[in-house]
């Protein structure tokens, strides 16, 4: 059966697709880079389900140089900075899990307009996305 | 274009142009009872001309007579600043030569600016004021502080009195970055994981057949953790905190929504009964979510947008060099470079004209006090960043040696340069910056946003 990593902030992907994509894949879960890392050392992933948004993540765990940011695109703004990498995390640790080699398809659930996830394919290869939480359409998305 | 100006060349056959032509005559009323008190030196002055800000910009011919009253008050500084203000924005105004004049006796070399340079012998500044090199500066900022009361008063014009969330994106674009914000976590957290997670486990429901583990995640998602009216409302009230007031109990399609919501909290015990009834009226509320959600996609798909284009840079380009003041400028050249790829921000295209405005007048005062070549470039910018997403930006280059750093760009005295201009920027969910020259140039002030994506394919 193939293997599928959920990468979230919380437990909604992970209870999403245990109870609708288990009879397709294995599921395991993390909830930061450093933990899917840390994962996908001892085991073998087929493809990763991403979400964005990591609001409840601590600053930490997050992947991203908020200051280096602020200074970039916020006008030293640390706060609107720390803002902008807990909402676009998803894609910031896709950076980091293809930096570390995992080359695996990447899901997000999210709304990308066409451009945008065209850009993340020209960034980090194989991804796709669904708007929304559709267990046919993930399991598409997901083949 | 001034702020005035810009107020009244809105379309005045439009609701907004005849709502901003009642207004800039209200104001214009409190201003000249402003004026007329100065004159008399007599009370009330200071709070006449604040009410004319609190409703729209000063129509600048009324600098000349600020001018005259502070002066003949011996407040000479402050004279030299209307008279500036006034010559900056009327040139050909029927006061001009008389102005001109005035200001000639104040600081005859800053009046140099407007006109035939002065003679050795001309009068001192009779304060001892700042020298004109950094009066020329402060020009640009005089400009930014309109900007700022413009924005100012138009939050205040526009401010919301019961109307929809769509209506308040439509009448405040400076807004839209705490609207984006607002909408996409209500849409992630609420409308996203709870509502339109449950929609596979309501199908199976509805199909007759949940499983008891479909079940739980349906319950889990709608009823469990914190109270889904609880969370509804909280999302409601940060929408209305932060937008200024604002009551979305008279917006339409949060009613529906609000409707929904409560259908389906009151429908809980029901469902864990199987009742078909209440079953039926979950997948209905369901529903009515689910097409709230794709609104308010829309919505946000639609908050206002500027072409990032030739035409865009041609219109700052003409303005700028329209004005008297840059038109005495020395410059070898001003380059515009083509725009390769027309990209669309966030911004009310008025605003954006007039902030790059402000950076490239400034730009070429500068370039122009400095030892040739005097040079001055515009362009465009795309960057790709990790996340995806695309940046704008609009640097604006120059080779005057003139340091300019980020604390003066920060800085909002109105003598400092274009801390205004970056608040501006800000409000937008932009960002300003300085960088060092390319190509010859010594520096660049660099304005970015984020490129505003639509739903049209990728070619």
């Amino acid at each position: 059966m193939r293997r599928l990593m959920v990468i979230e902030d919380g437990h909604e992907y992970e209870e999403f697709a245990r109870l609708f994509l288990a009879d397709d894949f294995e599921i395991l879960a993390a909830h930061s880079a450093a933990e899917a890392l840390a994962l996908l050392e001892a085991q073998i992933v087929d493809v990763f389900l991403l979400d964005l948004r990591f609001d409840r993540a601590l600053e930490d765990a997050l992947v991203g140089d908020v200051e280096a940011t602020a200074r970039r695109r916020f006008g030293g703004d640390r706060s609107r900075a720390l803002r902008h990498v807990m909402e676009q995390q998803g894609a910031l640790l896709l950076g980091a899990l293809r930096e570390a080699g995992h080359v695996e398809p990447a899901v997000f659930v999210h709304d990308f307009p066409p451009r945008r996830l065209s850009n993340l394919c020209r960034l980090y290869g194989d991804v796709r996305a669904v708007p929304g939480f559709d267990a046919a359409a993930l399991r598409e998305a997901l083949a | 274009m001034g702020a005035y100006a810009a107020w009244h060349a809105i379309d005045p056959g439009s609701p907004e142009g005849r709502r901003a032509r009642a207004r800039l005559a209200q104001a214009d009323a409190a201003y000249r009872d402003g004026v007329t008190r100065l004159e008399a030196e007599g009370d009330g002055a200071r709070a006449a001309l604040a009410r004319g800000v609190a409703i729209a910009p000063m129509d600048p011919r009324l600098y000349a007579r600020l001018g005259r009253a502070c002066r003949a008050r011996g407040l000479d500084a402050r004279a030299a600043e209307y008279f500036t203000k006034y010559l900056a924005a009327v040139p050909q105004g029927d006061e001009a030569t008389e102005v001109r004049a005035q200001l000639e006796q104040l600081d005859p070399e800053l009046a140099g600016v407007f006109g035939p340079a002065a003679t050795p012998s001309a009068a001192p500044v009779a304060d001892g004021g700042p020298s004109s090199e950094l009066r020329l500066l402060g020009l640009g900022a005089l400009f930014g502080l309109l900007l700022a009361l413009t924005l100012a008063v138009v939050l205040r014009f526009f401010r919301d009195r019961g109307v929809s969330l769509e209506r308040l994106a439509a009448e405040r674009p400076e807004l839209h970055p705490a609207i984006a914000y607002l909408v996409g976590s209500l849409r992630h957290e609420l409308l996203k994981h709870r509502i339109g997670a449950a929609g596979d486990a309501l199908v199976a429901l509805r199909a007759g057949s949940p499983s008891e583990a479909q079940l739980e995640f349906l319950r889990h998602r709608l009823f469990g953790g914190e109270e889904l009216r609880a969370a509804w409302r909280s999302y409601v009230e940060a929408f209305e905190r932060t937008l200024g007031g604002l009551d979305l109990s008279r917006d339409k399609s949060f009613r529906r929504a609000d409707r929904a919501i409560r259908r389906i909290a009151q429908l809980e015990p029901r469902i864990a009964a199987l009742d078909a009834g209440a079953i039926a009226r979950l997948a209905s509320a369901h529903e009515e979510l689910r097409a709230f959600d794709q609104q308010l996609a829309g919505m946000a798909q639609r908050l206002v947008r500027a072409r990032v284009d030739d035409a865009l840079l041609a219109e700052v380009v003409a303005q700028v060099q329209g004005e008297y003041a840059v038109s005495q400028a020395e410059l070898d050249a001003l380059e515009v470079l083509a725009v390769e790829e027309v990209a669309e921000v966030e911004v009310f295209r008025v605003d954006l004209v007039l902030v790059i405005k402000n950076v490239l007048r400034n730009a070429i005062f500068a370039a122009a006090r400095a030892e040739p070549p005097r040079r001055v470039r515009l362009e465009v910018e795309l960057e790709l960043e990790a996340t995806g997403e695309e940046t704008v930006s609009l640097r604006v280059s120059d080779t005057s040696p003139e340091a300019l750093d980020r604390e003066m760009l920060l800085d909002r005295r109105v003598d400092r340069g274009l801390g205004l201009v970056t608040a501006a920027v800000r409000r937008y969910g932009g960002s300003i910056d300085v960088t060092p020259g390319e190509e010859g140039f010594q520096k660049a002030v660099v304005v970015s946003f984020f490129r505003a994506f639509d739903d049209e394919g990728v070619e």
